[in-house]
């Protein structure tokens, strides 16, 4: 498996403006197994958490599905958390990788349910996992933002990141690259990357889906 | 001619798309998300952790690797036939 324990990653983030010493008590107390610590930390970040998830996976479902293994696996291995990086950074880091990981198994899963019906062990009935399009994509029938959103998820994985963080959640580059464990100058890369390939399959007049 | 407004060109355009991804409404997860996590994790910690896979559980796939395992390592002793009458048949260890 291609993941690593995210939380073992010596990175240096810049801490949240006013939030490090609030995350580092919370984390102190999550490490002494409070309870009301960990709810607290659930209010404070799943909203983040959800968002990130669903802007990588464009499902409520799956979305509600990663956020969930997210913070059951904060509980399960905070006491390994040594903060070096920021709880946020940490918690992107999570969210991002849980998610990406989902939708590969949700692709294995599918060429397998694919493979067994044509044995014939199954009847299910195979079906392309729902696109869930944003509510005010729909309501304005903003064409344009779905197609780009249907491109973003497209992207490889370090450059669909890198630009659902830095476009839709608002970090900064320095959040991300402590999030992804790389460079300022790398994230820059990884973006100017991704901006081109959308904007050249947004203009190709071929490209309409 | 080709439609401005659905071909981001210009700077400008491809700025206000942007604009608009970063604009969307808020999504948020269900009400009581923490119940849910919290009904997770006692989940977790209740069930035993399966020592097979999950494909591996369903009655078809077990049944098809268990006839796949007795064709391939079987060592035919159990299929080698009888001897005919009146064939000594194998050598019989002699007893003092």
């Amino acid at each position: 498996m291609a993941y690593s324990l995210p939380l073992l990653a010596t990175l240096a983030a810049p801490p949240a403006p006013g939030g490090s010493a609030a995350d580092a008590e919370l984390v102190a107390q999550l490490q002494q197994g409070s309870e009301a610590a960990f709810r607290t930390l659930v209010a404070r970040f799943q909203g983040r958490v959800y968002r990130t998830a669903f802007s990588l996976l464009r499902s409520a479902e799956d979305a509600e599905d990663v956020a969930q293994e997210v913070f059951v696996e904060v509980h399960q291995t905070i006491g390994r958390f040594r903060g070096e990086a920021a709880l946020s950074t940490w918690l992107y880091q999570l969210a991002t990788s849980r998610a990406l990981q989902h939708r590969r198994r949700q692709t294995t899963r599918k060429r397998f349910a694919f493979f067994t019906s044509l044995l014939g062990f199954t009847n299910q009935v195979l079906h392309d996992v729902p696109d869930h399009a944003h509510p005010q994509a729909l309501l304005e029938g903003t064409q344009q933002l779905q197609q780009l959103q249907r491109h973003i998820g497209r992207l490889p994985a370090q450059q669909q990141v890198a630009f659902t963080l830095r476009y839709e959640q608002e970090l900064r580059y320095e959040e991300i690259a402590a999030v992804l464990g790389t460079s300022v100058a790398a994230v820059e890369s990884l973006l100017f990357r991704a901006r081109h390939t959308l904007r050249q399959h947004l203009q190709s007049p071929t490209r309409h889906v | 001619m080709s439609d401005p407004t659905t071909r981001p060109g210009s700077d400008e355009e491809w700025a206000a798309l942007l604009t608009q991804l970063r604009h969307q409404p808020e999504v948020q997860p269900q009400p009581f998300f923490y119940a849910r996590v919290q009904a997770r994790l006692h989940a977790r910690r209740g069930a035993p952790r399966a020592g097979l896979p999950g494909w591996l559980r369903r009655p078809a796939y077990a049944a098809l690797l268990a006839t796949l395992i007795l064709a391939v390592s079987g060592d035919g002793a159990a299929l080698r036939a009888a001897p005919a009458p009146g064939h000594p048949g194998p050598p019989r260890a002699r007893t003092p």
